[in-house]
């Protein structure tokens, strides 16, 4: 009988499509209002790249950066956020899954979970908005920077977004294990994650040494776009590392997502203790 | 009038229930501003010019619109929550102006960020940063009457926005291109004086150079005397005109509420 | 047999104390204050295999822990608990693979898709083989009348279907134990009807062990065999719901209809609780007085068009242990 109850690979991933059906139907119920969603995300997330576009062709080239390379630099973070809402949209909602009761649903189902919070959610709207943004900054960056777009190139790139990704999604759970404790973890999410996002818009050699420790080793934001950047725009500081920096942003993920998991899993030993 | 100031001090008590919350939009401000330093000190770093009055202009041009941004935050989704909760309906039978209450429960939110995240801000501007002191004396009275029209002129169009909820269920799309709008055009991202010609005309024509350029100029005293007077009367005609569309969309809005009962 | 095994369980909550006011609200905000609440207080009990059982008790008085407990959600601060040889919280998926759950005021339908969709997906959440799957929603299909409205969005759903799909879809993995919290809450008369009928049903037909928290006596008289109450975190009584009302339902009334008005009856031992002149309700403690010999008294005097006599209700006898109007009894309640 146990061995029954045990869920393979296959049948989880089976499961996880019947999930992602189930949103996909749920969103087309309302297919005017969550477009009207993407639109809007769109235009949110097209105030910085304003900001950097407008700065850019007043001041033409900041500290060897150009401006395709800058948007190039940009666009790793919405492909990879686009990803992140895709696949991990239930991490963010985690908040939201406590508050709602829904978490005490999940604890009486035969499924871990993480696997379920994951499961339960994807923000199609949002992936949408930032899809665009970020293909938008891509095609008109990628061929313009100097990047031989050849199988090991591609290869690489692909390595980086699925990296950046977990990353990301990482960095999310770090304040959605808050929720195990205090209610209301938004401004403490925004801290952790927008403003490190912010940093990381713009080339981490223009900021002090304290803030390029921070995105390296605290919030590793630095491994979703900077060290990748640094490798396909062909930057002097790559020479270092050489061709291996790329694959560093999966290992830096996975190794994240571990810690992360270990810290998630406190919050709900904490969790069962005390309840909602 | 002592019922809304009670509404206020309601909307106060309400936002330091959230601990957490209230200690982290301190450091949101504060990263805000230190990371756009850094962006502007890499530019003038490059040009060589960071003691320079122009480094020091763009600097304090950043810091005034994120203070100004930070206290800036309304309760966006107050109206949509009455709407789409009915509770609209009980508002309306009370013996106050809804409008009056809405805005008061606004002044209530403000109050709260001033009180707990523009000080600790502003004290890391003055002795951080280093901004410059306003002009004088008197432009930093126009300065403190231009801020308080820039929020009524923010207020009224959000106003606009936000009676929207008696069409729409669900107004966050309306509000975030709104939001966008406002921070693309009213040159709170960056110093007016770098953006091109036909962004800078938008800038001035439309009411969102209103909420945050015009104050700032004012402040930096780019603005001669007699401009200052017709900026500060163009601010008043903003918030004048949107007002009146918040009336009449209230209006048609209370109808609507009368014949669908909510 | 038993199947749930609960012994000296305890449940304490550290709970952060709020203080009125602006002064306050800066207070806790800067010093925030707990306090320890014990939520469960030292409860043990059994339950068989098949079983129905009802818990009830005012808010607050530790129900909903203890079932969050028992179904593995929560951890007990100390005391244990066995449920068909597992520990709940530390074999948490392997007991949730035979354990159901419905919430009358949360569903676990997906609220804008046809609730098929949420069955189909719970297919998938408890490994069910297909045909098993088909059969058991062939059952449901029959016995709530599920067909006539699976293919709708669950939010243009009555209360009524609502709810029977939502015990459908607790059920159709074949649980062993079903947990119910206020099933028929909100519900019409025949809808709540149907919703008792089918749970007596499967209770029969598959020796289901159930457990219902409810405000409603209803439920409980109608499909429990036992009733937990507890109170204070303490079990304060457990019998059959008939037993409390012979036990600790004293009073009876008895309403007349006169053919004329009357005003002014005295009869020793009986308290006139209600007079709107032909019709008079007499309240008397069903010991102390017969009520044929009331009856008979009454007619002797006066011309009687109708009379109505009623037990206590069960509801007044729960109150009236709640607000500690009557205190247990030691023999009835044997783990007081």
């Amino acid at each position: 009988m146990d061995k029954q109850k045990m869920f393979t690979i296959p049948e989880l991933t089976k499961l996880f499509f019947v999930h992602t059906k189930l949103i996909a139907k749920t969103t087309l119920e309302y297919k005017f209002h969550r477009s009207l969603i993407s639109v809007a995300i769109f235009c949110r997330e097209m105030i910085s790249i304003v900001t950097m576009y407008l700065i850019m062709i007043r001041f033409v080239s900041i500290k060897g950066w150009d401006m395709n390379e800058m948007l190039f630099l940009y666009s790793f973070l919405f492909i990879s956020y686009s990803l992140f809402v895709f696949v991990f949209a239930g991490i963010r909602d985690f908040d939201a899954m406590v508050q709602s009761g829904e978490l005490d649903r999940f604890l009486l189902r035969p499924l871990g979970l993480i696997y379920q919070v994951i499961a339960s959610r994807a923000d199609f709207s949002a992936t949408l908005g930032h899809g665009a943004v970020g293909v938008i900054l891509l095609i008109k960056t990628a061929g313009s920077v100097g990047i031989e777009w050849n199988l090991r190139n591609t290869l690489a790139y692909i390595a980086v977004i699925l990296g950046g990704t977990v990353i990301q999604a990482s960095l999310f759970m770090v304040s959605s294990c808050f929720s195990f404790w205090t209610v209301n973890t938004t401004n403490l999410r925004n801290l952790v994650f927008f403003n490190a996002r912010r940093f990381a818009a713009y080339p981490l050699s223009f900021y002090p040494g304290v803030i390029r420790y921070l995105l390296i080793f605290l919030l590793p934001f630095a491994f979703v776009n900077y060290f990748p950047s640094l490798y396909f725009l062909n930057k002097p500081e790559v020479s270092i590392l050489g061709g291996w920096i790329p694959y560093l942003t999966p290992v830096v993920g996975a190794v994240l997502f571990f810690l992360v998991y270990t810290f998630w899993k406190f919050g709900l030993k904490h969790y069962s203790s005390v309840g909602n | 009038m002592r019922t809304y100031v009670e509404f206020a001090k309601k909307a106060i008590q309400n936002n330091i229930v959230y601990r957490v919350n209230s200690y982290a939009g301190i450091i949101n401000t504060i990263v805000m501003i230190f990371v756009n330093i850094a962006i502007w000190r890499a530019i003038y770093e490059e040009e060589a010019t960071l003691e320079g009055l122009q480094f020091r202009l763009v600097i304090t041009y950043i810091v005034l619109s994120f203070l100004m941004q930070s206290i800036f935050v309304m309760d966006e989704y107050l109206i949509q929550y009455k709407v789409r909760s009915g509770s609209i309906s009980t508002d309306m039978l009370r013996p106050i102006s809804f409008l009056g209450y809405v805005f008061s429960h606004n002044i209530g939110v403000m109050l709260f960020r001033i009180i707990i995240q523009l000080t600790p801000a502003l004290l890391v501007a003055i002795f951080f940063v280093k901004i410059l002191p306003p002009f004088s004396p008197l432009i930093a009275l126009y300065f403190a009457i231009s801020v308080l029209l820039g929020y009524l002129v923010l207020y009224s169009i959000n106003l606009v926005v936000w009676l929207t909820s008696f069409w729409y269920f669900e107004i966050f799309s309306f509000i975030t291109i709104k939001d966008a709008a406002v921070m693309i055009l009213s040159g709170a991202l960056l110093p007016i004086w770098f953006m091109p010609n036909w962004l800078y005309n938008l800038v001035q024509i439309t009411p969102f150079g209103s909420i945050y350029s015009v104050p700032i100029s004012i402040y930096l005293g780019q603005l001669p005397e007699t401009e200052i007077y017709t900026k500060i009367l163009l601010q008043i005609i903003w918030i004048i005109v949107f007002q009146v569309i918040g009336r009449l969309l209230w209006h048609c809005a209370q109808k609507r509420i009368v014949v669908q009962g909510g | 047999m038993s199947y749930i095994e609960v012994n000296n369980l305890v449940k304490d909550y550290k709970i952060n104390v709020k203080k009125r006011g602006i002064l306050g609200s800066m207070q806790s905000l800067l010093i925030p204050e707990y306090k320890m609440i014990r939520a469960v207080d030292d409860i043990s009990f059994s339950i068989k295999k098949g079983e129905m059982v009802g818990f009830i008790g005012p808010n607050g008085a530790g129900k909903s822990t203890t079932v969050k407990m028992l179904t593995g959600i929560l951890m007990p601060t100390s005391g244990n608990i066995i449920t068909g040889g597992l520990s709940p919280h530390s074999d948490r998926k392997k007991n949730a693979a035979r354990i159901g759950a419905v919430f009358g005021q949360r569903t676990q339908l997906w609220w804008d898709l046809p609730a098929e969709d949420t069955f189909d997906l719970l297919r998938y959440v408890y490994k069910m083989p297909e045909k098993k799957f088909k059969a058991n929603m062939e059952t449901f299909n029959e016995l709530l009348g599920l067909n006539e409205f699976i293919s709708k969005p669950v939010r243009q759903l009555s209360l009524g279907q609502r709810m029977r799909a939502d015990i459908a879809a607790s059920l159709i993995h074949d649980p062993e134990i079903v947990f119910f919290d206020e099933p028929t809450i909100g519900l019409d008369v025949v809808a709540k009807q149907k919703v008792r009928d089918f749970v007596r049903h499967m209770n029969k037909e598959k020796n289901i062990t159930m457990l219902f928290t409810t405000h409603d006596m209803g439920d409980i008289e109608k499909t429990c065999d036992r009733m937990l109450i507890i109170d204070k975190g303490k079990i304060i009584y457990d019998g059959t719901p008939d037993d409390i009302k012979k036990k600790y339902a004293k009073y009876r009334t008895l309403i007349i209809d006169f053919v004329e008005k009357q005003s002014g009856i005295e009869i020793p031992g009986v308290e006139v609780c209600e007079d709107k002149g032909n019709k008079v309700q007499f309240r008397f403690i069903k010991d102390e007085v017969s009520a044929q010999e009331l009856i008979s008294s009454l007619t002797k005097k006066y011309e009687i068009s109708d009379f109505t006599l009623q037990e206590a209700d069960i509801e007044n006898v729960i109150r009236e242990i709640y607000e500690g109007g009557i205190k247990c009894d030691e023999n009835l309640c044997g783990v007081c």
